[in-house]
């Protein structure tokens, strides 16, 4: 009976399922190739905001974010109790929704990467076949062409939930081969996606799939899924501190013209200010993923944020639907995975 | 259970460590990397700096076509993932602001144009797309035409 949806659960996920996949899809991404020409050339001559060069104001900023993270902590304590009566719920969801939700976002990008449905900016549809994100064009490397096939192959696997762990472990291998095929520009994006492909290989393809009617969705016996869970947590919130320091601190300018160009409201605040909290905000979600504290807040808060950047920017949420998938089992499963050290666990019988 | 976990204590250090480092590295390198380098390919100094000259013209059928001649760049078709700062790669043709063609070649039939007053711009771009940068910023030329109504 435990393991049996009820309508607490339903309450629970629905807004969530509904504020990701059901958002609007819009056009564009918030990435370089976005901007006019005159942008562009504003952009050359852009100076470096005084924010960004200044250590007594970074240092500031850190202050007041580590001070904030120590605000956090004290508000999960009181927070803790609402969060235990909500969990067995959340995790209830998390063994119907949550396979398919991760089945279904990265089936989405892998098909639309292998057929060109998620270009770039400024290139057409359908021409320009990709490696996971817009930016990685298969074109650009000659004799890897091949990918765009075995990337539309997975995504078929991936929705009808067949061989769902191996196309996990799948997932994992792509992103290396990523990070070989397009060096150092790929850093950006393999730990976001090596995270959901061991999460899928995690959770398999649950109830809803071809693997759980053909009996192929077992327990694997001496897998250490705790271990698993956190290094997914760990590598996301790597993705995010990387992400922060390599194109938000520093290169601001480029996020300034961004948030110029997709007319991001201000709040009365400047573009530079709002360019260092979004910095910070990303440091610390990531760091806090990383040392596995406020992981269902976190969650929430980077699914807020990217949602909200989606919206504001006019760009698809295709684009995050790994981070979707990530954030969403992160919420509903939190820090520690459902499990004991002899056989599997209730909420592993359940997933299988 | 508690392995990957840090407490409250380990999880403030490691992030005051992080951020108190990035504090103290990151303005030193922002002082002297204003350009955003995913957008922009900084030429080395020691190289020759690309020039461009741009002529616009009408064939007999009314259409018009651009001609680039720049010195010390080489047009190339070919296009890469990560490009190496040199003077090699293709351009961007502007008309009036918005993007109309990328030229691998110097020669790019623009076809029919509006009447009136035009502006034609053209950016060096690098082999991976990135803007090419000189010592005096973006490697740009303009040109302003005027097109006759058409008879």
């Amino acid at each position: 009976m435990l393991f049996r949806p009820d309508k607490k659960a339903i309450l629970t996920a629905a807004p969530i399922a509904f504020a990701t996949g059901l958002a609007p899809h819009i056009a564009a991404a918030h990435e370089a190739w976005l901007l006019t020409p005159d942008e562009i050339a504003t952009l050359a001559s852009a100076p470096m905001p005084a924010l960004f060069t200044s250590s007594v104001a970074l240092g500031l900023a850190a202050a007041i974010g580590c001070a904030g993270t120590v605000a956090a902590f004290h508000i999960e304590e009181h927070v803790r109790p609402y969060e235990k009566r909500l969990a067995p719920g959340l995790k209830n969801a998390a063994t119907y929704v949550g396979p398919v939700v991760m089945r279904v976002a990265l089936a989405t990008m892998l098909g639309l990467a292998g057929i060109g449905g998620l270009p770039r900016h400024g290139t057409a549809h359908w021409v320009e076949p990709t490696l996971l994100v817009p930016d990685m064009q298969l074109s650009l490397v000659p004799g890897w062409e091949w990918l765009a096939a075995c990337q539309l192959t997975m995504a078929v696997l991936l929705l009808a939930g067949l061989l769902t762990r191996v196309i996990g472990l799948g997932l994992v291998g792509l992103s290396c081969l990523g990070l070989v095929i397009f060096g150092p520009a790929f850093a950006a994006y393999a730990p976001h996606f090596i995270a959901p492909g061991l999460i899928i290989f995690l959770v398999g393809g649950g109830k809803l799939s071809l693997d759980h009617m053909l009996g192929l969705n077992r327990h694997i016996a001496g897998l250490d899924p705790q271990g698993l869970w956190r290094l997914a947590q760990i590598l996301v919130g790597v993705g995010f501190v990387y992400l922060a320091v390599t194109y938000k601190l520093t290169q601001p300018t480029l996020l300034i013209a961004i948030l110029q160009h997709g007319e991001m409201p201000t709040f009365g605040l400047s573009y530079p200010l709002i360019a260092l909290i979004m910095t910070g905000v990303e440091i610390i979600c990531g760091t806090l993923l990383i040392t596995g504290r406020l992981i269902r807040p976190v969650s929430l808060v980077i699914i807020g944020a990217i949602s909200f950047l989606a919206l504001t920017l006019g760009e698809t949420p295709l684009f995050h639907a790994n981070l979707y998938g990530c954030m969403i089992l992160f919420t509903l499963i939190g820090r520690t995975w459902p499990a004991t050290n002899e056989g599997p666990s209730a909420y592993e019988r359940a997933l299988v | 259970m508690s392995r990957f976990n840090t407490s409250g204590i380990g999880s403030i250090a490691i992030l005051a460590a992080l951020m108190g480092s990035l504090a103290i590295g990151a303005p030193s390198y922002n002082a002297e990397h204003a350009p955003p380098r995913s957008v922009f390919l900084t030429l080395p100094a020691n190289l020759p700096e690309p020039e461009i000259e741009m002529t616009v013209s009408q064939d007999m059928s009314g259409r018009w076509q651009l001609r680039l001649d720049v010195s010390s760049f080489q047009f190339t078709t070919l296009c890469v993932s990560d490009a190496e700062a040199v003077p090699i790669g293709h351009a961007h043709v502007i008309l009036d602001g918005v993007k109309i063609a990328s030229a691998y070649h110097p020669i790019v039939d623009l076809g029919y144009l509006a009447p009136g007053q035009q502006r034609i711009a053209v950016i060096l771009r690098g082999q991976d797309h990135r803007a090419l940068l000189g010592k005096d910023g973006l490697l740009r030329q303009e040109i302003e035409i005027t097109v006759p109504k058409r008879a």
